[in-house]
């Protein structure tokens, strides 16, 4: 098989030769270790944009300098129904090289976030309502000529409408007090988002990509059951619909702690959890989940603390995350969601990924393990 | 003084029923009716807030009603803090709280700032990316009993290590409590620091900072 192959059989929920390796392409480095990892199994899941968007009557103004800050960006909206503003900071980098992202491969962060009071609800909500979708499938067509059959291309969606406010535009613990006193402008803005938000899912859908990725950030400690029930499963739902109308799987980032959402998303639509962190980065063990959503592939992020610990934990971890899944069905293990890998820890993990043959038995882990030795 | 049970009862259920209007109005018939302001705090809405936790312990609550309760008690406080004329409360004790150098995480260092807050610590935020030398100069300027570090991504973790390092060199380990946390911060990295207790979240970290204040507290506020 391919790695492709592998990766896709994978996540259609059927036996590949082998447990799939994967590197997000933009945490990948380039060089020797890349190259012998690569040789031996691991693969690349490449987040691809499919649509550009533009807000028609909302003026954007970006201000840099003394006045705010050598390394802070603050954006202005200014729309019909008032302004909002947010300001960004940004680490050595940014806009230096590729992209937005700073040297060590960060996003501008949010440390004023667009949302403040209740009155900027109506001006984000203008502003959503104003946003236009185009879809523009050149990233993923490019992606796929180049990867081959080396990995994977998901058509990448924004967070879901309640992690969009929760996270990027009013921050988590504002969001709550909002939520509690200001129900409604939260919830207008919410349906805005979603309704808006059909259209992009139908865009990913319709797209070349090989599956459509809703990355949510999701947490159980951050988002409880009464929100997850509310907000997040109706949009999932709708989104899946559209997505498997076109015959792709959903995925969604979930990294967080999952404990205590388990039996929820044991009810939700998606096909694969991705970024799955189990113990000690999150609570649920990979076991535990396996067995919970019987209809769904679980990739498995590496979590990126055990990698604190040296290569030996590391090795340890895995074999021992190995025996806790045979035989080994509807897994996938990602180098890490979180940051780069270092050259040794990656090699480490292809090492024993390149012989884990599926089905995965105690004896032919035992076998990766006295090889190893 | 049954008419001070009413609107202590008043207070307290406000709070634990996460009323912001309805603890405005106890609040303001509170004292209108002459009920201490120190007994508005102690018996209305600190038992109100404490009614919160049993919840979160039961799962009723989650850390969302948690962190809408410690503003719903701070209306409360709003209405009551101009009848302390001199009553001195007393702080729990004081924390210095941050998210380390190169990290920009700012949501559980927050929660953690609030939840402090409310239950009766006094609390220095130093931010986001801030640098290890800015908090020993923190430390030593403030004197705080307990130091908070996060970090959410390993590639700054480290940092929590400058900065412990940093108290040993200034001569303030010995004289401050240091807890981290952050997802991928586990407890054999905090052993391997030097660092005094991993918190697994938010909650964990209050307690344990309770824990170690105990009930009476340290430093006069203010």
């Amino acid at each position: 098989m391919t790695y492709r192959e592998r990766i896709l059989t994978t996540l259609h929920g059927k036996r590949a030769d082998k447990v799939p390796f994967v590197h997000l392409w933009r945490r990948l480095q380039t060089g020797e270790a890349e190259r012998e990892a690569r040789n031996r199994c691991m693969g690349v899941s490449w987040q691809r944009p499919c649509y550009v968007q533009s807000m028609p009557h909302v003026e954007i103004v970006e201000r840099r300098g003394p006045s705010v800050g050598q390394s802070t960006t603050l954006v202005e909206y200014h729309t019909p129904v008032g302004t909002v503003t947010e300001r960004l900071k940004k680490e050595p980098g940014v806009g230096e090289w590729k992209a937005q992202r700073s040297w060590r491969d960060v996003t501008p962060w949010a440390v004023e976030r667009r949302i403040k009071k209740p009155e900027d609800y109506d001006v984000v909500r203008f502003m959503v309502e104003d946003t236009v979708y185009k879809a523009d499938y050149f990233p993923i067509e490019q992606a796929k000529g180049w990867l081959g059959g080396d990995g994977i291309i998901y058509a990448n969606l924004p967070h879901s409408p309640t992690q969009m406010l929760m996270i990027d535009w009013v921050g988590t613990p504002t969001f709550y007090i909002h939520y509690a006193r200001h129900r409604d402008k939260v919830e207008e803005l919410y349906r805005a988002l979603d309704r808006r938000y059909e259209e992009i899912y139908r865009i990913a859908a319709e797209s070349p990509a090989d599956a459509v990725m809703f990355g949510d950030n999701l947490d159980g400690v951050l988002v409880n059951p009464n929100l997850f029930q509310r907000y997040f499963m109706p949009t999932y739902e709708k989104c899946a619909r559209i997505v498997h109308e076109q015959g792709k799987p959903l995925a969604s980032h979930f990294d967080g702690r999952l404990g205590i959402l388990k039996d929820l998303i044991a009810k939700c639509p998606q096909d694969i959890i991705e970024a799955f962190h189990p113990p000690p980065m999150g609570d649920l063990p990979v076991r535990e989940a396996l067995d919970l959503w019987k209809d769904k592939v679980i990739l498995i992020g590496f979590p990126g603390s055990v990698f604190s610990l040296g290569t030996d934990a590391v090795r340890k971890y895995m074999l021992d995350l190995l025996r806790s899944v045979i035989p080994g069905d509807r897994i996938g293990v990602e180098a890490s969601t979180e940051n780069l890998v270092s050259d040794e820890h990656l090699l480490v993990l292809s090492g024993i990924l390149e012989k884990a043959t599926l089905p995965l038995s105690n004896e032919s882990i035992s076998k990766i393990e006295h090889f190893l030795e | 003084m049954a008419g001070h049970q009413n609107h202590l009862k008043a207070l307290k259920d406000g709070v634990a029923n996460l009323d912001f209007e309805g603890v405005q109005r106890a609040a303001e018939d509170a004292m209108r009716e002459g009920v201490p302001p120190v007994r508005a705090i102690a018996e209305g809405l600190a038992a109100g807030l404490a009614v919160v936790g049993e919840k979160f312990e039961r799962r009723e609550y989650f850390l969302s009603e948690l962190v809408v309760a410690a503003e719903v008690m701070k209306t409360g406080m709003s209405v009551i803090q101009p009848y302390l004329k001199g009553e001195g409360v007393k702080a729990r004790g004081k924390v210095v709280l941050a998210t380390v150098r190169g990290d920009y995480h700012d949501i559980g260092k927050s929660l953690v700032a609030t939840l402090l807050s409310v239950n009766g610590f006094d609390v220095i935020d130093l931010g986001v990316d801030v640098p290890a030398e800015t908090v020993v100069e923190a430390v030593l300027e403030n004197r705080p009993q307990i130091l908070g570090l996060s970090a959410l991504l390993t590639v700054t973790m480290p940092e929590m290590e400058r900065v412990i390092s940093g108290l040993r060199a200034a001569g303030l380990r010995g004289r401050v409590r240091v807890i981290v946390g952050g997802s991928p911060v586990t407890e054999e990295f905090a052993e391997k620091i030097g660092a005094d207790y991993r918190a697994a979240d938010a909650v964990d970290g209050i307690n344990k900072c309770m824990e170690w204040v105990g009930s009476t507290g340290g430093v006069e506020s203010g």
